[in-house]
């Protein structure tokens, strides 16, 4: 009896190690590696599937950490292509940046919450802390809850640019880090204000996450809006490369700015750029 | 005479109070772990199936399974525990039965591990990207990452285990010195199936911590979710894909609650095995 139990012992160990020598070291002919975004990595591991069915012996590797990391890597050639979700800034000419979709920032609050529409001086007092009461911009007598992002987020530097704040004026009593934790701490607190991404907004909205997506300065916040441009607060979503791309980087940008994958980006809820 | 009834009195009554509170305290315990489970069944047995195990994820993960993630895990855990534990555990030897507890070097072993255990897995991971990935080359890899976690692992492995090996009773030693045992056999032969349900209980925190590590994964073995062809290959661990799914996936809730109810049944099952082993050994071995 004893004898069986070790035996299966042994040949349990046997079939871990037989596992692990038995998957091939088959090195792929070509291979890619993106790094940056979190907010752009899921939308381009779906491209580096099609891209990769459509290529017979290429492999693309997606990996995440943040649009400033993507960058890093890119300069340090850790990566072939970054991603970057948003606009390039001046000292950052070294880096050739191609623009794959686009994505609105929203202002969502609560579901029961009254208030509807708000405008850009109004968020700028209430994420500045000068209104603390929902009474103050239309709403219930209750205290605001100011949801902010972490810092090196691409959303945050958006945010503080279109409205010319610095994150060091903003009184956050939340502060958060990806867009889907953003909308589950609205759908927690009735007299929360948050921004996220409108896709995923919109996304959470129609599965009846108890969020709403509110107008800013009159601009009603949806897909359709940021599609056309009329919604200010917009960014665009970017591979970025050190040099020139050439071969196979080349290739694989030329893919995500094709017609070939508008279905994957409006997967995603977000919005391909129109002119390609 | 009445005032001897008041004190007996008292004393039950306080007894009862200590008891009172102990049993709160434990079924506090239990309600926490049963409100999670039964949070997860709700909300991910729907998404469980035989598809689920077996296919790769797509659309970002809110459809197809979790297959490929799966076996990236298994490796991860395969390449840190074959590290991880001859060394932790041959440490744990040395510092237990071959140097006293008052030694210099035998204290400053101890410290630096007591050290390592308190460092945040963050760190474990900009340390594995940087040396693992970098200088060494590895790339992003299930290797790179099963390397850091064995950097993880080490010090929860080499204490418990050294806590178990000094728990035995000195009897045993002198018993095996008076019958003419080797140190070796007395080692081989007696301690170490003695002290087998502290070391499987020491792997099985282990383990958990390696199941359950998000952050120093993101850094070292990377986010692809395709199968691995090879310990070369970048893998996404399973603890990555829940945090990826609930974080930055919309509607990915779901598969992600399926998955964590798939780590659950993984952990519990590795528990299950682990302590049956060890249970078996320590018997043949001893009794």
């Amino acid at each position: 009896m004893f004898s069986s139990k070790r035996s299966a012992f042994w040949i349990a160990i046997l079939v871990l190690i037989g596992f692990a020598c038995l998957v091939p070291g088959v090195a792929a002919a070509q291979k890619l590696v993106l790094t940056g975004s979190s907010t752009i990595a899921p939308l381009v591991g779906e491209f580096a599937r099609r891209f990769e069915s459509l290529n017979q012996g290429v492999r693309v590797d997606v990996q995440t950490g943040g649009s400033s990391r993507g960058m890093n890597d890119t300069r340090n050639k850790i990566a072939n292509i970054g991603m970057v979700s948003r606009a390039m800034k001046a000292n950052e000419s070294d880096l050739h940046a191609f623009t794959i979709a686009l994505d609105g920032v929203g202002i969502i609050l609560h579901i029961n919450n009254p208030v509807t529409s708000l405008s850009k001086q109004q968020v700028i007092d209430i994420y500045s802390g000068k209104i603390t009461n929902w009474q103050a911009v239309g709403g219930k007598n209750a205290r605001i809850t100011v949801v902010n992002k972490a810092e090196g987020r691409s959303t945050l530097e958006l945010f503080l640019a279109y409205f010319g704040m610095k994150n060091s004026a903003i009184k956050p009593h939340i502060i958060i880090g990806d867009n889907q934790q953003g909308i589950k701490t609205i759908a927690g607190n009735v007299n929360a204000i948050g921004y996220v991404s409108i896709g995923a907004a919109e996304h959470a909205a129609g599965y009846r996450v108890p969020i709403k997506l509110i107008a800013l300065d009159g601009h009603e916040a949806s897909v359709a809006n940021v599609r056309n441009g009329s919604f200010p607060l917009s960014r665009p979503l970017n591979l970025i490369t050190a040099s020139i791309p050439q071969g196979l980087t080349k290739d694989f940008i030329t893919f995500s700015r094709s017609q070939q994958v508008h279905d994957l980006i409006e997967a995603q809820y977000f919005v391909p750029v129109s002119d390609d | 005479m009445l005032e001897t009834v008041n004190r007996i009195w008292r004393s039950g009554y306080r007894d009862l109070f200590a008891q009172t509170i102990i049993y709160i305290a434990v079924a506090f315990v239990c309600v926490v772990f049963i409100w999670i489970l039964s949070d997860l069944i709700r909300g991910g047995i729907a998404h469980i199936s035989w598809d689920f195990l077996i296919e790769s994820p797509r659309d970002a993960g809110r459809a197809g399974g979790i297959g490929s993630i799966l076996v990236s895990t298994l490796l991860l855990l395969l390449v840190a525990l074959v590290v991880a534990l001859p060394l932790a555990w041959t440490t744990a030897i040395l510092l237990a039965e071959y140097v006293p507890v008052t030694s210099k070097f035998g204290i400053t072993v101890r410290y630096s591990l007591q050290v390592l255990a308190g460092v945040p897995s963050i760190v474990f991971g900009l340390f594995g990207n940087a040396f693992f990935s970098i200088y060494l080359g590895l790339g992003f890899s299930i290797l790179s990452g099963g390397l850091t976690l064995a950097c993880m692992l080490l010090p929860i492995l080499v204490s418990t285990a050294e806590a178990g090996l000094r728990a035995l009773p000195d009897s045993y030693r002198l018993s095996a010195a008076a019958l003419g045992l080797s140190r070796s056999a007395t080692l081989f032969q007696l301690l170490l199936p003695a002290a087998a349900p502290t070391l499987a209980a020491g792997l099985l925190l282990g383990i958990g911590r390696a199941l359950a590590e998000t952050a120093a994964l993101l850094f070292t073995s990377g986010y692809v979710e395709r199968m691995p062809g090879s310990l070369l290959d970048s893998g996404r661990a399973l603890a990555l894909h829940i945090f990826d799914l609930s974080m930055n996936v919309p509607g990915g809730d779901a598969p992600a609650n399926a998955s964590a109810l798939v780590l659950v049944a993984l952990l519990l099952g590795i528990n299950i095995f682990a302590m049956k082993l060890a249970y078996g050994l320590q018997r043949k071995r001893i009794i």
